[in-house]
């Protein structure tokens, strides 16, 4: 009796700690990406700096696609959790879809490279750091999802903060990009590059939105 | 043992089976149909507690079908388990939701009719009263429960995955204590009505102590459940989970406890007891229906939660079910008895004569009981408890209880003190005092059973029923019991 209940104690155990490894991954695909956006700005996309980053978030998404896999198969092999376990994977798969995002958009702007004059450098910053934030609440949200349904409307509260946020942030510099001197070329760039960013606010809101109905079926 | 014997305790094997394959899925339906416990570690969990619930706690509930109707014929007895098995089988293999219980009590109350015996209405009422009582606590139980256990797993703020294998763990051990109050319950649904005919004697296990008779024939019945519930529930199982609301494995747990206690309280001997000693109002140890538990606790989650996952419609069927089903069962015992007494020879009651001789008349004056207007029945020999009820309140307007008083006290029951039946008198059960007093009687014989515990109480104290207060009900009750038993032991009928 005490092997089993040690048994189905240490899967338990090994589960929780790889749920948990996956929502880190994806959060530090959020700073990665933050630090490589700055990265790029500061000193270009030629820089090893800036490709140091590349390779870095690339890595946290393969480890974080094979953590998704590991848990998809162990929830089913094992039987756990058979009442939620489409949800809890659904909100998985949403989350691995932030992390890929934000690894598509650096290395999309690392070999476009686009040319961001001095005077937007700063907005750039911030408009990808108020996505990060939005991707950030939502990771939070989904970590309380798993252990204090309670708390998990509070984070979506900012999740949607942020993310209308990075909206009129993105608004203002699409407004400047297309008032300033730059040629339509380069307008038409530097906007495909502002529209991504902001997408990745558009969809950590729709994962929170996908988990606020989660945790209505949760709750007891 | 008697092949035929076999062969009439063999409806109570079907009955037990019908009981495994229907009841097993309101302990384990919604583990099991969520997918949160295998099916058969499920079968093995039921089977090994309802046996041992069955053989440890089964005496309690068995004796109140008794009291409902006294067969006393075997064949009588195997069309009673009969009726009531095949009730819940076609009633089953149609989709409907049904009761064991409502089965066997239609069972034999069809057999009260065809034998013309006196259904007790007290106890008839007792049981209808419990039909509307079980649900109504099961509610309450569930209500309370699943609100307390809401509070402490979000004040603790448990992972999910903790929490799924909590929530296993705990629909395994309330499954277990449901089995075994399934099976202490419900025991007496299944071999109750054989218990006057066991055909297995006492034998003792050294410093263990001793295994009854009844626990003997207890465990056979226990053994048809347990097959019932590998050959047959599993189908149940993976249906019963979601017919009224959807229920999370939080709430199945919570419908399995309030459940296994709803049907504790009806078959707890020692719970009655403390209630007794302590001057608390006593609850009646009667089977009860364990699929009226279930339902009663699924809507008091679906209370709390506002009513509006409940399904009516569904819970409309099943409450049709529990009117119907003691209605048919009645029915099919009361035709298929008239085909086994007039189609097959068989007995199946022994006549009941009521005689209201001048000792009678003399013991219930004694009582305190009007008898004169029962004067022109004197000398009559009366065959039949609803005739004779009939022909007192003819001449008569006794209350209920004075009724019962004359009907009791009339009963011819020949009784002999035999050396044969004195060889045979369980000495476990029967104390030295007890035991010497009967000896006393060697070759005495009697027409009532009032005239043997008269003589007996006058002998010995050991036969004496104390005061009627709540200290004394434990007592007292246990001497009916073991008077019950002697008179059935010298029975010369």
């Amino acid at each position: 009796m005490k092997s089993v209940k040690l048994a189905l104690f240490s899967k338990m155990k090994v589960m929780q700690g790889m749920i948990d490894d996956f929502l880190d991954k994806v959060s530090n695909g959020g700073m990665k990406f933050e630090q490589g956006i700055a990265t790029f700005l500061e000193y270009g996309g030629d820089d090893v700096r800036c490709l140091d980053k590349v390779r870095e978030l690339r890595a946290l998404e393969m480890e974080g696609n094979r953590l998704r896999r590991s848990i998809e198969t162990r929830l089913y092999t094992e039987m756990l959790i058979p009442d939620f376990r489409a949800d809890v994977l659904a909100l998985l798969e949403d989350l691995n879809f932030l992390l890929g995002l934000v690894e598509d958009i650096l290395l999309a702007i690392t070999v476009e490279k686009p040319e961001v004059e001095d005077a937007f450098k700063d907005e750039f910053k911030l408009l990808t750091a108020t996505a990060v934030k939005t991707m950030e609440a939502a990771v939070l949200a989904a970590r309380a999802f798993f252990r204090n349904i309670a708390a998990v409307r509070d984070h979506l509260n900012k999740v949607g903060f942020h993310e209308e946020e990075a909206d009129q942030i993105a608004t203002r510099l699409r407004k400047a990009l297309f008032d300033s001197s730059l040629g339509l070329d380069r307008k038409l760039h530097l906007r495909y590059f502002v529209d991504k960013i902001d997408n990745l606010a558009d969809e950590a809101e729709d994962a929170g939105d996908l988990l606020a109905i989660y945790s209505i079926k949760r709750s007891l | 043992m008697d092949i035929s014997l076999l062969i009439f305790l063999s409806s109570g094997l079907f009955l037990g089976w019908s009981l495994g394959a229907n009841d097993a899925a309101n302990v384990f339906g919604t583990a099991v149909g969520s997918r949160m416990i295998r099916f058969t570690t499920a079968a093995i969990i039921c089977t090994a507690f309802v046996i041992l619930g069955a053989v440890i706690s089964g005496a309690g509930a068995a004796h109140g079908l008794g009291e409902l109707g006294k067969l006393n014929t075997l064949p009588g007895a195997f069309m009673a388990a009969f009726s009531a098995a095949l009730t819940v089988y076609w009633m089953t293999r149609a989709g409907l939701p049904v009761s064991t219980t409502q089965a066997v009590v239609g069972a034999i109350v069809g057999w009260n009719w065809f034998s013309g015996s006196i259904t007790d209405t007290d106890t008839l009422s007792k049981i209808l009263a419990t039909w509307v009582a079980c649900p109504i606590l099961g509610a309450f139980f569930a209500a309370l429960i699943y609100k307390l256990t809401a509070w402490a797993i979000n004040l603790s703020q448990i992972h999910l995955l903790r929490l799924d294998m909590y929530t296993r763990l705990g629909l395994i051990v309330a499954g277990a204590f449901g089995a075994y109050s399934l099976g202490a319950n419900n025991i007496g649904n299944v071999m109750g009505v054989f218990v006057f005919a066991s055909p297995f004697t006492d034998f003792t296990l050294g410093d263990l102590g001793t295994v009854t008779s009844v626990q003997q024939l207890f465990l056979i019945g226990a053994i048809a459940i347990g097959v019932g519930v590998f050959t047959y529930s599993k189908r149940v199982m993976m249906t019963v989970g979601e017919d009224i609301m959807p229920l999370n494995p939080v709430g199945a747990w919570v419908v399995v406890i309030s459940h296994s206690i709803v049907l504790f309280l009806f078959s707890s001997i020692t719970l009655e007891h403390f209630l007794a000693v302590n001057g608390l109002p006593t609850i009646p140890l009667i089977p009860v229906s364990s699929s009226q538990a279930v339902v009663g606790a699924v809507i008091g989650i679906g209370f709390l939660k506002g009513g509006k996952g409940i399904r009516w419609r569904a819970l409309a069927n099943i409450a049709s079910g529990w009117v119907t089903t003691p209605i048919i069962a009645s029915v099919i015992c009361f035709v298929m008895l008239f085909f086994l007494q007039n189609v097959f020879n068989q007995e199946v009651y022994r006549d009941v004569r009521y005689s209201l001789s001048s000792a009678v008349m003399a013991h219930l004056a004694s009582q305190g009981v009007e008898v004169k207007g029962l004067e022109p029945l004197v000398g009559e020999d009366i065959s039949g408890g609803a005739n004779f009820r009939e022909r007192i309140e003819a001449h008569s307007d006794l209350p209920r209880t004075a009724e019962k008083q004359v009907i009791d006290a009339a009963e011819i029951h020949p009784m002999k003190i035999t050396e044969a039946a004195l060889a045979e008198l369980d000495r476990e059960y029967i104390l030295p005092t007890q035991a010497a007093a009967l000896e006393a009687l060697r070759g005495d014989a009697f027409e009532h059973r009032w005239q043997l515990a008269e003589v007996l109480s006058q002998s010995s104290e050991a036969w004496r029923r104390r005061e009627d207060n709540t200290l004394n009900k434990a007592f007292n009750k246990h001497l009916s019991a073991q008077l019950d038993y002697i008179f059935r032991l010298l029975s010369s009928d």
